[in-house]
């Protein structure tokens, strides 16, 4: 119990402490340049800066209530006495470890397989743009984009059955088919920035179109690929319709499905929901700023080579 | 260099995907013997979790497996439905066993006992042909809640008939205290309380709705049957009730608010179903609350209360394990494990050898309960396609009665000719 907690926690208060810096940083910028304060704009930035705080806030202070503070109408308050009963039974009521590690797995999967294929497809289509095949099968690729998942649910439903892949493993499957078309959007256009010459040069040194892919051009790609990557994390691991619709055994479906349990009509259980969107919501936030960081350093190091 | 990096980045990916596809290989293969059994609703997984452990630990042959995320609708059409379940029976629900994907259950000795006006409520919404497919297993009674110690303190007795209530409420009103507590944020609970305990007190439902479905396109102002003529009475009444006796906030207050002001004593009476009581609890663990069918007309004996199907039991036609399914359900009929349920649950027993309700606090029904005078919710007998509950939320805050009934009566009409 307190090996999961202090994470959750940690996450929360690093994404608090990068919410509150960002005005602060805003406006101490333009002082130092000697300007006057550039108000309006912090105003605005501190207000956007609050409803991700004042939220966050919240949920934090909730899941550490009991259940009777929880339903007294101050969401503000903090809490009193502090408790740990909303973890213990968010814990126990969704089976925690099982639904996180199957989540986890879901998202690695979907992540990778995303930034792979949509980077080889990408490859081959941008540097075949000549060719008829390639260019309409990125039409092809780019209509998925507009075939939203519930419109194919009930034959995507049928077919995952009868091919046997009614589990996390064809929800990685689709996920990275939805995830695609967006995605080799995003790497041909950043593709169509990489000078040929380059590539030739490579296969002057004798590479072969393996060879120059794997070591010349995926490490170029590398700051689109944390973009695709990012995409990719945040719209597995919050998904909710995909793996409550196609995973069949209860025993591997996701955290959002399982937590869905909290929502019901009559009755409150703050403490427990809270608790257990915490425990949730802590490795996506740490993924995502460790990620930003690292899509800022690639783009700066991409500009330089470029 | 760049090759080893390429390598340490693409093994951990690979190994990822297999382990996916390794996951995937368990979960086809199935045990011959787990019987998967979907229970949805949170407050009762404790205490079937707890029966299950026993029921595994007794049977070596059979593993029962709970089942509380599984999205049923893609569950039967991907022809692997839970083996056995016990959920909330409603017309969605319905609409699995019309179609015959639930199986006959009138040969198991555990059909025979559920008391026959329990077994007509789940015929009400529909039924197969020489089939009963559905065993309800527990049933909430739902009625007005009352604050013991103010009705007490007023000197006010239980009313029973409509008049009884409008003095109940204008003694309440003179002592500075607000009669009902309206919480008409959450459109379910206009419907829920006020609407199906206004009309249900006044018109016989399960007539009302036989007679609509046998109208089908043809309801409109001037057919025999129709919510702008039928339901006009209990509706104005509750508009009535609602402008008069209600909080002056209840327009910004939800279900949770409610819970709350009620626990705190800012009303005497609250408007909704059992359910409540664990929520008032929360914050009021010793509060003496009651129970009393709404009065609606001057007769005591046309007095009834409203009641819903909160579990029901069935085996699907799909089920590949419906022996051993069976053997669990007749496990979970059991008496002793239904009664402590239903006592835990603050629920009925659907039986005849059930244990009688002995909670103060829904022992104000029981009488009504046991000579069979209830009704099942009439907002719940509209399919979900026809936004009920917004238009009786409309109705609360102030809209035209008139107007929303004839609304419904277009849409019941559309609708049946959609069919």
């Amino acid at each position: 119990m307190t090996i999961l907690n202090t994470p959750a926690i940690e996450g929360a208060e690093t994404a608090t402490a990068a919410g509150t810096k960002a005005p602060r940083r805003a406006a101490a910028s333009p002082r130092s340049r000697g300007d006057k304060a550039n108000w309006p704009l912090t105003t605005i930035l501190v207000l956007c800066a609050l409803t991700v705080v004042v939220p966050l806030y919240v949920t934090i202070s909730m899941a550490f209530k009991t259940q009777a503070q929880a339903v007294d109408g101050n969401a503000f308050s903090l809490p009193a006495p502090f408790s740990l009963e909303g973890f213990t039974t968010a814990w126990n009521l969704t089976n925690f470890p099982a639904a996180f590690a199957v989540t986890v797995l879901i998202t690695a999967g979907t992540v990778a397989g995303t930034v792979i294929l949509g980077a080889l497809a990408s490859f081959a289509i941008s540097r075949n743009w000549d060719r008829k095949l390639f260019r309409y099968s990125f039409f092809y690729l780019l209509a998925a984009m507009f075939i939203p998942f519930p419109v194919v649910a009930l034959p995507q439903i049928q077919l995952t059955g009868l091919v046997g892949l009614d589990n996390p493993a064809g929800v990685v499957l689709l996920h990275i088919m939805f995830q695609l078309s967006f995605s080799i959007l995003l790497f041909t256009a950043f593709l169509r920035s990489i000078p040929a010459e380059l590539e030739e040069s490579a296969r002057i040194d004798g590479a072969s179109t393996w060879q120059t892919f794997w070591q010349l051009i995926f490490p170029l790609l590398a700051p689109m690929s944390a973009t695709v990557g990012i995409f990719a994390f945040l719209a597995s691991w919050n998904d909710f319709m995909m793996p409550s619709l196609i995973t069949s055994d209860p025993a591997l479906q996701t955290l959002p499905v399982v937590q869905s349990i909290f929502q019901t009509q009559f009755s409150n259980n703050y403490n427990v929901s809270f608790a257990s969107y915490l425990m949730a919501m802590a490795p996506a936030i740490i993924v995502y700023l460790f990620c930003q960081r690292w899509v800022m350093e690639g783009v700066t190091q991409g500009a330089v080579k470029g | 260099m760049p090759r080893r990096r390429s390598a340490k980045i693409l093994a951990p990916l690979l190994g990822v995907l297999m382990l996916g596809t390794g996951l995937s290989a368990c979960s086809s293969a199935d045990a011959p013997e787990t019987v998967r059994f979907h229970l949805s609703k949170p407050e009762a997984i404790p205490y079937f979790r707890e029966l299950i452990k026993e029921y595994n630990a007794a049977n070596d042959d059979v593993e029962i497996v709970l089942d509380s995320s599984s999205n049923l609708q893609a569950g039967f059409l991907r022809g692997n439905p839970p083996d056995l379940g016990l959920l909330n029976y409603n017309m969605e629900m319905a609409r699995f066993m019309e179609r015959g994907a639930l199986s006959d259950l009138s040969d198991m000795p555990e059909a025979g006992r559920i008391l026959p006006e329990v077994q007509d409520l789940v015929t009400q919404y529909a039924s197969y042909p020489g089939r009963t497919s559905v065993l309800p297993y527990s049933v909430m009674a739902a009625s007005v809640i009352y604050n013991k110690q103010i009705f007490k303190e007023q000197g006010i007795e239980v009313p029973t008939t409509s008049a009884e209530l409008t003095a109940a409420c204008e003694k309440l009103k003179a002592a500075g205290i607000t009669p009902f507590y309206g919480t008409f944020k959450d459109p379910w609970t206009a419907a829920q309380g006020w609407f199906d305990y206004t009309v249900g007190g006044e018109v016989d439902v399960a007539d009302f709705y036989k007679a609509m479905n046998e109208l089908g396109t043809e309801v409109g102002p001037d057919s025999p049957a129709s919510f702008q003529k039928d339901f006009k009475e209990p509706v104005s009444r509750m508009k009535q009730l609602i402008d008069n006796y209600t909080n002056a906030d209840a327009a910004s207050k939800g279900y949770g608010d409610g819970n709350l002001a009620f626990a705190k004593g800012e009303s005497a009476m609250y408007l909704q179903g059992p359910w409540a009581f664990g929520e008032i609890a929360k914050t009021a663990p010793s509060l003496e609350l009651g129970t009393f069918p709404l009065p609606m007309t001057e007769n005591p004996e046309d007095l009834e209360v409203r009641v819903n199907i909160d579990l029901a039991a069935w085996i699907p036609e799909a089920s590949r394990h419906k022996d051993a399914a069976r053997k669990f359900l007749s496990y979970l009929f059991r008496q002793d494990v239904m009664d402590k349920y239903n006592a835990a649950q603050l629920g009925y027993g659907t039986t005849t050898d059930a244990a009688p309700a002995t909670d103060p606090r829904i022992t104000g029904m029981r009488d009504y309960f046991e000579a069979g005078d209830f009704y099942q919710g009439p907002s719940k007998a509209i399919p979900l396609t026809i936004p009920t509950e917004n238009y009786i939320q409309g109705i609360a805050l102030g809209g035209d009665a008139t107007q929303a009934l004839s609304t419904l009566d277009a849409d019941w009409a559309r609708l049946a000719l959609r069919r």
